[in-house]
């Protein structure tokens, strides 16, 4: 159905993300996923201007403390604020996130434009890499992958990163196999554009909006995947907070001290919610099948 | 039964739960804990002593094999010690008494102790117990091959006889103080099962044959090891049919179990015995407390093969820096004794002259100083030669542990020294870290024995990997110390030297005593005949005494 429609959105490129992300944001789920991120943002970015302690004050005569007017989420078993802590700890959730993202971004972006463009065993090669990566479950892989490194934030960024390109990989082959048969690419080669010009000024930004729905929606896998990590001891290391690591300390009393899982566990959540449906929303918006976009 | 053995300890709770069902002697006299609870419990009148039933306990850590020489850890002894006899061991009041034996002569001059087996006994296979056993159990022990931690305490022994199959005689050069105490804690393995073998590989490690009141029915890896009662048992019968041993590696989730009623004892963490369970009265109706005074503390130890570590200054400076007091508050709960001395608070061999290292961070900055540490680029990390004074201190998944090494770090951080924390699983831990010696800073806990001699600690002969001076430590005074203990047999002029011993360490300050923790044991109130308040020897002394009065018993699929 849409072959034009998609044909002259491809031809205005980066322009066209704007009006998606318009068109996205009049969906109320997507809207309501881009009011939680920002939010979300705004209350880490702003953590150390708004957190009431400081997250790693421990005062033992103050453990486990319910949530009060003093403490809004209770305290830890440290008796470090749960609240100033769980606003430390989104910081470190959505840098993980960000980086996370962006490095498995590029290096997606780097192979599937690869094996897109050249083909032939380049692209067999590649694909037969990323079945490979996609055989072995992503959770355990990074398992064996920390228990080797020390678990640290920037590993753990960076480990996250070097394992989860393979579905934009994918995505960004399929995109450039079917532009680089359209006339406007094969125009600009007849005019004589070197192969790195094509990618980067025809292919590419043509390519963008799959890209960025899958980067939204990889955002909330990152997020889990360090919420997890942490939460096995693997990830972020004490005394930095992070969501996951306050939720294993709540996890010993959890039928006692109910805010120590709680609230990481919401925050959590909802962060996660929020990506997933400002990725839905955009790819609703996206897709010229859906009915919403056209 | 295990007695004077030193153990590395993985979680001074896990190790509670066993020893609650075996081998309490580690935890001698300790106090009873709540009254309230404890009496309902030992409401005996209405339920006669009777056979049968089962005990479910549960562990954190899987054994690495029911060689409890060779395995030298707390999750091996817990079970081994219901499978294996020793030549001696401890009665309630801590006394030795014949386990295996009728009885021991010690020659006029003090090297020779002969032993007298109790006739007709059995292997749980049915071949009879000699002499000879005896042997091979003391040969394998030291065996360079078996790389025994307990090696040592055997070596010292010259000669050995078995001139029939009832009678054992071991001959040392020179009076050996804790020769008695270190039979009591070697476990007698069948010569007809192991002969030829190589203990570390042979299927026996997995399948043991015992003499003592249970044997392995099944070992299902990764969840249980499943033990009943051995009726060819040295020692008569216990009252409890069968033992089950969970493997629960999360504290939490056996607790939960124990909330379930699916498991009947296990060790409790601080907040769980003084917070959660108080407060919650059908906990209370249904759980036993009980709290020891343990015979192990939680240290903080160097790697005194690594700079900056092997200068006295920085580990006193460090001592200093720590605020024990604030780590036995806050992650103890109180439930902790600062210490001075490598023993058990108020035994004879702690020395009450010492005092421990007071929190005192300006000495402790002024140390530092000393040893050349500046804070040249005003960062709030120290340096020396332009390196940043910074470490990584390496602990197992043991929330107190963990949570200790918080504490410390942010004192250390106010003194100008970075720490990173590495909470590793045990057994990772003890073969990447412990066995390699590739660490700067541990913290872990030593489940310690009732003799003074602790050799195998810190004599600096014992650095081999597996052996238990990991740390590296060695000075020539303390190995001297250690060596005269051995061989002095008056109690009072050993006494003076482990005080000594315990002056020396502490102003080298090798390790830093963190805390001597109590043994806190919840128990089913099901489990009847636990004497309360605990002798000397804890609560586990009787344990083959322990009964499961018919009604109580859960509803059990038989398996026979």
């Amino acid at each position: 159905m849409g072959r034009s429609a998609r044909t002259t959105r491809r031809g205005k490129g980066l322009k066209l993300n704007n009006n998606l992300f318009k068109k996205a944001l009049s969906n109320p789920l997507a809207l309501a996923g881009f009011i939680i991120i920002v939010l979300v943002f705004l209350l880490s970015m702003l953590s150390p201007l708004i957190a009431p302690y400081d997250p790693n004050d421990i005062n033992v005569k103050a453990i486990l403390l319910e949530p009060t007017a003093q403490h809004w989420m209770g305290t830890d078993g440290l008796g470090r604020d749960v609240l100033s802590r769980m606003l430390h700890g989104g910081r470190i959730s959505l840098l993980v996130g960000l980086v996370a993202v962006g490095i498995s971004t590029a290096i997606g972006i780097l192979l599937g434009a690869i094996a897109g463009f050249y083909r032939g065993w380049v692209d067999t090669f590649i694909m037969r890499l990323v079945d490979v990566m996609l055989s072995i479950p992503s959770f355990f892989l990074i398992l064996a992958v920390i228990a080797f490194l020390t678990p640290s934030i920037i590993n753990i960024m960076i480990v996250i990163g070097l394992t989860s390109w393979m579905g934009v990989t994918r995505l960004v082959r399929a995109e450039f196999l079917s532009l680089s048969e359209r006339e406007f690419v094969t125009a600009s080669r007849t005019l004589g554009a070197k192969d790195v010009r094509l990618i980067f000024t025809h292919l590419l930004p043509n390519s963008l909006t799959p890209i960025i729905v899958s980067a939204v929606l990889g955002v909330a896998g990152a997020v889990l995947m360090e919420s997890g990590l942490s939460f096995l001891g693997l990830g972020v290391q004490a005394p930095q907070a992070s969501w996951g690591n306050i939720l294993t300390d709540g996890k010993d009393y959890i039928q006692f001290a109910w805010w120590l899982s709680l609230f990481p566990g919401l925050a959590i959540l909802i962060t996660v919610l929020g990506y997933n449906l400002l990725g839905e929303g955009l790819r609703d918006a996206l897709d010229p099948r859906s009915g919403h976009g056209n | 039964m295990i007695s004077r053995q030193l153990k590395l300890v993985k979680k001074a709770l896990s190790k509670r739960v066993s020893v609650a069902i075996v081998s309490m002697l580690l935890l001698a006299c300790g106090e009873s804990s709540g009254n309230k609870q404890t009496s309902m419990l030992n409401d005996n009148k209405h339920y006669l002593p009777e056979s049968g039933g089962t005990l479910i306990n549960a562990m954190t850590g899987e054994p690495s094999g029911l060689i409890s020489m060779i395995a030298g850890e707390s999750a091996s002894s817990a079970i081994t010690s219901n499978i294996f006899n020793s030549l001696l061991k401890y009665d309630k009041n801590l006394e030795l008494e014949g386990d295996l034996v009728t009885n021991w002569q010690i020659s006029a001059d003090q090297k020779t102790i002969t032993f007298k087996l109790k006739p007709n006994l059995l292997w749980a296979d049915g071949k009879p117990i000699t002499s000879a056993d005896v042997l091979f159990t003391w040969q394998a022990v030291i065996d360079e091959k078996t790389a025994s931690p307990y090696a040592s305490d055997f070596q010292l022994v010259k000669k050995t006889e078995t001139p029939d199959p009832l009678t054992f005689s071991v001959t040392y050069d020179q009076a050996y103080a804790p020769a008695l105490d270190s039979w009591a804690g070697l476990q007698i393995l069948p010569e007809h099962l192991l002969q030829g073998q190589d203990l570390h590989t042979a299927a026996f490690v997995r399948n043991p044959v015992g003499s003592h009141y249970y044997k392995l029915d099944s070992w299902a890896h990764g969840e249980n090891l499943k033990l009943s009662r051995n009726a060819h048992s040295v020692l008569g019968q216990a009252k409890i049919d069968r033992l089950i041993t969970r493997i629960i590696p999360d504290n939490s989730a056996q607790f939960l179990e124990l909330m379930a009623d699916n498991i009947d004892a296990m060790g409790l963490d601080p907040i769980k015995y003084s917070r959660i369970i108080p407060a919650r009265p059908e906990l209370q109706q249904k759980l036993a407390l009980y709290k020891e005074l343990g015979n192990s503390y939680t240290y903080m130890g160097f790697n005194l093969k690594h700079k900056p570590f092997d200068d006295v200054r920085v580990r006193r400076a460090i001592n200093y820096a720590i605020d024990k007091q604030e780590l036995i508050d806050g992650v103890y709960l109180g439930l902790g004794i600062n210490i001075a001395s490598p023993y058990k608070p108020g035994t004879r061999w702690s020395n009450p002259a010492l005092t421990p290292y007071p929190y005192d961070p300006t000495k402790a900055k002024a140390l530092l100083k000393e040893a050349g540490f500046t804070d040249s680029n005003n960062d709030g990390i120290l340096e020396r030669d332009g390196k940043p004074f910074a470490f990584e201190i390496v602990t197992n998944q043991n929330k107190e542990r963990e949570k200790s090494a918080v504490l410390i770090q942010r004192r250390l951080k106010e003194v100008g020294i970075d720490v990173k924390i590495r909470a590793i699983e045990w057994a990772s831990f003890i073969s990447r870290f412990i066995k390699t010696g590739d660490f700067d800073v541990v913290v872990l806990g030593w489940g310690l024995g009732l003799d003074p001699d602790q050799y195998n600690i810190w004599h600096s002969s014992q650095q081999a990997p597996g052996q238990f001076n990991f740390i590296g430590y060695n000075n020539p005074t303390v190995d001297q110390l250690l060596e005269q203990g051995r061989l002095e047999l008056n109690p009072d002029k050993r006494m003076k030297i482990y005080h000594e011993f315990a002056r020396v360490l502490l102003e080298d300050s090798p390790i830093v005593y963190l805390s001597a923790g109590y043994g806190l044991t919840a128990i089913n109130k099901r489990v009847k005949g636990i004497d309360d308040p605990a002798p000397p020897a804890g609560i586990g002394h009787n344990s083959q005494e322990w009964y499961i009065p018919a009604p109580l018993r859960r509803n059990e699929i038989s398996t026979h």
